[in-house]
């Protein structure tokens, strides 16, 4: 199938985008990888692309000594690849390299994965996870952890966008696990797992709805009552294992 | 290098594919070419009220498609029931993607936005989606007491069979699309010169698809010209009529020269497409104490679709599935009752290696439950079950003819490969490391090549008779080939090339091979059934001895001596020779130096090849399988993965290893990964290959291929099909090895594909 | 009208924003060695370079490339990578049908160049996003790992293997299955601070039932029979779309039931929403089973535990506006969930 008519911009500065995409119909455009295979089959059909992958601000890291600012437009590849900084002890760049393949890693980017808000992508959990903060074109802060608030629906109000993720750096040697279900690399998660020693967080990532922060394994059951018995399990499954994958 | 019979040279296609410069149908671009959508149903069952097009939109109902007839593949076996399959739907729609209108627009997007204008008014019928349970009805057909399409008996009344072991099961295959990389697709035009429909089509079998469409449209077939180019994976998927052939072929007559293109999508396809290997099985295994097995009962359900797909029409599946159940052993009684039951799904298709793959997933994994009753491994109890070597030729059950083999042979190399004895220590060792390790064998056979008295009893539209090739010689001394067959991966314009220099000794680079074509090629079935290498590598190989006895008188009387011989390439007498290509160049160029006998003979025939006897040739394979189950996900692990494989003399040992591979993978997708789901109303929840999961390269083992090379003795060179088999074992033999990983918890998998829910289920 | 560069060659291309650059080179370039094999980023048929990176070419559309250089797998024919890459695979019977090839091309190219001398494991690790159905991979691995063994190897990515842990306890029974009718179910509920009857007087009245469900507006009400529009928006999907139904009140179970189906052109859906108060102390347990059925694009678009998960949210704010309209409050007007539902729908029903 082919997408349905729209007209493509891509204004150079961010006021003319945020002025473009406050028009009915608007939609942003980052890396495109998750966007554009529903635009194919119709699903999707926005009147107008407001590409933002290059505008300035969008690009580019920020370092300080506690955290390090990603621009939205950063991609799955330049993290794998530790183009940019990682402070994540490893953990970043292990998430990266698993996303979907190689030419989507290319053109996929970090602000993009977060604002489409499928709970089966890896960084809605890490950033969760790692306590990220995500800077919107209104100057919000909002904390990854309760960002996506359903599938496909995140905090931003319409025509915000995300300019940046800023990660905490996590202490030299704190050590991490990951474990993602699925049968198939590249295949949508079936559950997703995060351990991380200090400061010490657990998450469970799951397919039906937004990734939640755990105190202990237990509490699964009460902190994702809207999965059933096996997602909640296989949920489980996934944080014991980046325990262990933390603890090896 | 050897370039002849059994050389493993590269292939001659690799580089234009390589370079990008193959020529698939949507990369024919012709002036003036618009574009052709379909309209298709979005209910699996339902009457169409009114369909309303915008204004000043291109859009054709079957009502504007005066003249045009249904699509009918019937079969002459007894109580067989027609369907009707319209090019586009009448009043009824029978399936979700059933075509219902066909729009034309400057580009495929502008197609899409009349697609999305149009008005669809259809009401709703409740939907047949389960053969077991809608076997009996509501019927999705005018005038059927019910959904039976076609009920048949392999009828030994085995009541008084006294087993002390009788293993019964009940198991499921899932529905599959074969999901060649490149879909369906049709660039066509009326050529008003010759008065004529040229339409290129990605198809297996071109002159059977001219033929159905001649009828379809009503045109004589030398107003049809199909022309198959460069085709991307067939599989079977591509050995079918498609209602949308014959809707772009009217249309391109009624517009008289405008050129027409439709490219299936992968969505389309994937929903609306044929469809392939779902059965039901209920079999019982009734054998002695020792394992040897007494008798096989089965009664099987074939989920047939909405029509009957022409040509291999809506029986096949369970037809075959009736008369190859019993497998490779010897099986003393049988009897097996099929269904082929019609539902609200499209019709099923032949696949690669038809209902042997749900067949021998039947079989294997209830003998390995025979196995676990009798107290003995699965290899001792298939090697007191399989005919041995001086059986052969065999004749089982089902009056099949094993032409060649040593099948316990290819058991025990396998079952050696994978060191069956020393298994059962690690796994111990595995278990109590917390892990569930399993091997699992599966022995089958594939018959291949099967002509004329094995299909015409079918009744079904096509019937094979001999294979023709059409040789000539050029004036330069290249060999052009002409064949009826298509090549679509399988290296044709290689192996064939070189069974012709095995015959004539000509460079395998001066053979051109000529396929694809309707107007070039001689009438043939096509390529389908396993019968490439058998069927057209014999007809080359007649034609290529026709010339040369033709060759031989030339040469000698160029030599002046009659008792010239031909060899390497060349008719000889002593020291002197003279080339064919010196013959040829002689023959066209200075016929003055040739008899007027001669002349008149000529460097060019078409001559017809059958096998010794039509009964096909019988490959054979023991596929074995190391997986590791986890048991807190469900997930499976290919651990290690062995073929022994027998296909007779290998035209070309590394073409027929890639052909062992690729069916392999097909069938790991089949035993592991691939699912065509429908919900209670018929709607297809897999329309995207991120849904309908192929396997990659990450999911397929490094598969070890170890060969025996038993001639046949019915082929031209002993050469066995072997196309499918690779897609027959694997979902045995992996669903064996995952059941001996958890025998020792009682448990077992029993449907396809074995998903980590389902083997999670059976651990439950 | 756009400006890209094509096998170093600057080409002017007019083309709608809507085509993608595998469109482009196969349409406008004349370049039909670039394959499409789903258009949705799945298969790697259509695999090219783009600034000198893989790139899925169904997944870029021209106006996004503009500007940029992409070389096709007709651009590598003097390429010497590319050239032992063609010895191996044709050495290794890497191909048959040819249709994946291009691509795979451009991925083993990327890896060989990338990567370095690798192993297989990491080889078909990198290969997973290149699906080939004729060959069962061995070739096409073999092929690369030879071809990359002539190269230096890059830093090995640090490999972190994810240790088994001991299975869990066996499953409990699974879900009972969905109801032929509506397949798909979900339930939900909730507490709410309210007594049973108050909560009933809302739960009873069409007009604030339909104010409750974000997006519904009620157009008419007779008897049993209503009729409604119903607006969503989710996230990238948008839709509107109009229907009619019925509503069923049961004061003495306090129980009430809408059952309502819509359709619009050649696509359907179908749904009920059941609910039902029960005391609970001082509050009162609200229960909303929700069914539903869906014909089309939308229901054959598989990921049926997200569907699932929105589902659940829609039930979410319905309960929680029940809620605020029982301490009269509005309810929220909260562009999330329904605003995403409403946008799906209008793809798919509003012709």
């Amino acid at each position: 199938m082919k997408p349905a008519a729209f007209e493509h911009t891509a204004p150079a500065e961010l006021n003319d985008a945020l002025k473009l995409l406050a028009q009915p119909g608007a939609k942003p455009l980052s890396g495109g990888q998750s966007l554009s295979p529903m635009m194919n089959l119709r699903l999707v059909r926005p009147t107008t692309l407001v590409d933002i992958k290059r505008l300035p601000g969008l690009r580019g890291v920020m370092a300080t000594a506690e955290h390090i600012r990603f621009g939205a437009a950063t991609t799955h590849a330049e993290i794998e690849d530790g183009i940019v900084p990682d402070p994540t002890n490893g953990l970043m760049p292990h998430v990266a390299h698993g996303i979907a393949y190689r030419a989507v890693r290319n053109r996929g980017t970090l602000g993009g994965s977060l604002a489409h808000a499928d709970p089966a992508a890896d960084w809605p959990s890490v950033m969760a996870a790692l306590g990220a903060t995500i800077i919107t074109s209104t100057s919000r802060r909002i904390p990854a952890e309760g960002f996506i608030l359903a599938p496909f629906t995140t905090a931003l109000t319409p025509g915000e966008i995300i300019l940046a993720v800023e990660v905490p750096r996590l202490p030299p040697g704190a050590r991490w696990g990951y474990c993602k279900i699925n049968r198939k690399i590249g295949e949508f998660a079936k559950a997703i797992g995060i351990a991380i020693e200090t400061p010490r967080r657990l998450l469970a990532g799951a397919v039906e709805g937004p990734p939640v922060l755990l105190e202990k394994l237990d509490d699964i059951p009460t902190r994702l009552p809207h999965l059933d018995a096996a997602a909640q399990r296989l949920a489980g499954i996934a944080v014991q294992r980046a325990i262990a994958m933390m603890e090896s | 290098m050897k370039q002849g019979v059994g050389a493993p040279i590269t292939r001659k296609e690799d580089d234009r594919f390589l370079r990008g410069r193959g020529k698939y149908v949507g990369d024919i671009q012709l002036a003036g070419m618009r574009e052709v959508a379909f309209l298709r149903s979005p209910v699996a069952h339902g009457l169409i009220r009114a369909v309303r097009a915008p204004q000043g939109a291109m859009v054709f109902t079957m009502a504007d498609l005066t003249g045009v007839l249904p699509i009918r593949a019937p079969s002459a076996l007894p109580g067989f029931r027609r369907t009707d399959q319209w090019p586009l739907a009448q009043t009824r729609v029978r399936q979700v993607g059933e075509p219902i209108a066909m729009v034309v627009a400057g580009s495929r997007a502008e197609a899409e936005d009349i697609l999305d204008a149009i008005t669809l008014d259809i009401e709703e019928l409740p939907a047949a989606t389960d053969m077991l349970a809608h076997r009996a009805g509501p019927p999705i057909h005018e005038g059927w007491p019910d959904n039976v399409v076609l009920q048949a008996l392999v009828d030994d009344d085995i009541s008084d069979v006294q087993a002390p072991i009788i293993i019964r099961r009940r198991l499921r295959t899932a529905r599959q699309h074969m999901a060649p990389l490149e879909g369906r697709g049709v660039v066509a035009r009326w050529d008003s010169r010759l008065n004529q429909l040229e339409m290129h089509t990605s198809s297996q079998m071109v002159h059977v698809t001219k033929t159905g469409l001649a009828e379809c449209l009503g045109l004589p077939e030398s107003a049809v010209r199909i022309i198959s180019p460069d085709v991307g994976g067939g599989f079977g998927y591509k050995g079918i009529l498609l209602q949308e052939e014959v809707a772009i072929g009217w249309l391109a007559r009624k517009l008289g020269g405008t050129p027409l293109r439709w490219i299936e999508d992968r969505r389309e396809g994937l929903s609306a497409q044929a469809n392939c290997r779902e059965h039901h099985y209920d079999i019982t295994v009734h054998a002695d104490r020792d394992g040897t097995i007494l008798a096989l009962d089965c009664e099987a359900h074939v989920d047939s679709g909405a029509y009957s797909a022409y040509p291999f029409s809506a029986c096949l599946e369970a037809a075959q599935i009736g008369s190859i159940l019993p497998g490779p052993y010897v099986v003393p009684r049988y009897r097996c009752k099929t269904w082929s039951v019609a539902t609200n799904k499209p019709p099923i298709l032949p696949y690669r290696g038809v209902a042997r793959t749900g067949v021998c997933y039947a079989l294997e994994t209830t003998l390995d439950a025979v196995a676990r009753a009798a107290g003995i491994s699965p290899v001792e109890l298939r090697l007191r079950n399989l005919p041995g070597p001086e059986q052969m030729p065999y004749l089982n059950v089902t009056k099949k003819i094993f032409d060649s083999g040593d099948y316990p042979e290819a058991l025990r190399r396998a079952a050696e490969a994978v060191d069956a004895p020393g298994f059962a220590a690690r796994q111990k060792a595995a278990r109590e490391e917390g892990r569930l390790i399993g091997q699992g064998f599966a022995v089958f056979c594939e018959q291949g090549a099967h002509g004329t008295s094995v299909y015409h009893g079918w009744g079904i539209p096509f019937v094979p008779g001999a294979e023709p090739c059409q040789a000539r010689l050029t004036p330069d001394g290249g060999l052009e080939l002409r064949v009826g067959v298509h090549s679509h991966g399988q290296g044709m314009e290689t192996t064939l090339a070189q069974v012709a220099h095995e015959i004539l000794g000509v460079p395998v680079d001066r053979v051109q091979l000529i396929h694809g074509d309707t107007a070039l090629t001689p009438y043939s079935t096509g390529t389908w059934g396993s019968r490439c290498a058998v069927m057209a590598g014999g007809a080359v190989a007649e034609a290529c001895m026709e010339l040369r006895r033709r060759l031989i008188p030339m040469g000698a009387h160029l030599l002046q001596d009659k008792d010239a011989v031909f060899a390497d390439g060349a008719v000889r007498a002593g020291a002197a020779s003279v080339t064919v290509a010196e013959i040829a160049r002689t023959f066209h160029r200075a016929p003055q130096n040739l008899t007027e006998a001669m002349q008149a003979q000529g460097l060019e025939c078409t001559v017809g090849h059958k096998t010794v006897r039509d009964t096909g040739t019988f490959s054979y394979a023991c596929h074995a399988v190391e997986a590791e189950v986890d048991a807190a996900t469900g997930h499976v692990t290919l651990t290690r993965y062995v073929i022994v494989e027998d296909g007779g003399v290998l035209l070309n040992p590394l073409i027929a290893d890639g052909q062992v591979l690729g069916g392999t993978a097909q069938g790991i997708g089949t035993a592991l990964f691939e699912e065509m789901p429908y919900d209670t109303g018929g709607q297809p929840l897999a329309s995207t290959l991120a849904d309908y999961m192929l396997p990659g390269a990450s999911d397929v083992p490094d598969i070890e291929i170890l060969h025996m090379e038993t001639p046949s003795p019915i082929s031209r060179f002993g050469q066995k099909g072997i196309g499918e088999s690779g897609a027959i074992g694997p979902p045995a033999a992996i669903v064996n090895a995952i059941n001996d990983a958890i025998a020792h918890l009682g448990r077992e998998v029993t449907d396809l594909p074995a998903t980590p829910e389902r083997v999670l289920a059976a651990l439950a | 009208m756009i400006e890209i560069t094509v096998n170093g060659e600057a080409r002017r291309v007019e083309a709608p924003a809507r085509t993608h650059l595998a469109d482009v080179l196969r349409e406008h370039c004349g370049l039909t060695g670039t394959h499409l094999g789903c258009e949705q980023g799945v298969c790697g048929a259509c695999t090219v370079m783009v600034n000198g990176v893989p790139t899925r070419s169904c997944l870029l559309y021209a106006h996004e490339a503009a500007g940029m250089e992409v070389t096709t797998i007709e651009g590598l024919d003097e390429d010497p990578v590319a050239e032992a890459l063609r010895a191996a695979f044709s050495k290794h019977h890497a191909l048959q049908c040819g249709y994946c090839t291009p691509g795979m091309m451009m991925t083993a190219r990327d890896i060989v160049t990338r990567l370095g001398a690798v192993d297989e494991d990491r080889i078909r690790d990198e290969l997973a996003g290149n699906l080939c159905r004729c060959t069962g991979y061995r070739g096409i691995v073999r092929a690369i790992a030879e071809v990359a063994a002539t190269r230096p190897a890059a830093a090995p990515l640090p490999k972190r293997e994810v240790p088994l842990t001991p299975p869990p306890a066996p499953l409990a029974a699974p879900a009972a299955t969905a109801s032929a009718d509506l397949p798909n179910r979900l339930t939900h509920s909730e507490t709410l601070a309210l007594s049973p009857d108050a909560a009933w007087a809302i739960l009873s009245d069409p007009a604030r039932i339909a104010a409750c469900v974000p997006g519904m507006t009620l157009l008419r009400h007779e008897g049993e029979a209503v009729e409604g529009e119903f607006s969503v928006i989710l996230g990238p999907f948008s839709a509107r779309f109009a229907g009619a139904g019925t509503l069923t009140l049961d004061a003495g179970s306090r129980t009430g039931r809408l059952r309502g189906q819509g359709r619009d052109g050649a696509n359907g859906a179908e749904g009920e929403v059941e609910w039902h108060l029960t005391p609970d102390g001082a509050g009162t347990t609200l229960q909303v089973e929700l069914g539903w059925r869906l014909t089309g694009p939308l229901a054959q678009f598989s990921r049926p535990a997200l569907l699932r998960g929105m589902v659940a949210a829609l039930a979410g704010d319905f309960a929680r506006n029940l809620e605020r309209a029982a301490r009269g409050e509005a309810p929220a007007a909260r562009p999330g969930l329904w605003s995403l539902i409403r946008a799906w729908f209008r793809g798919l029903f509003a012709r």
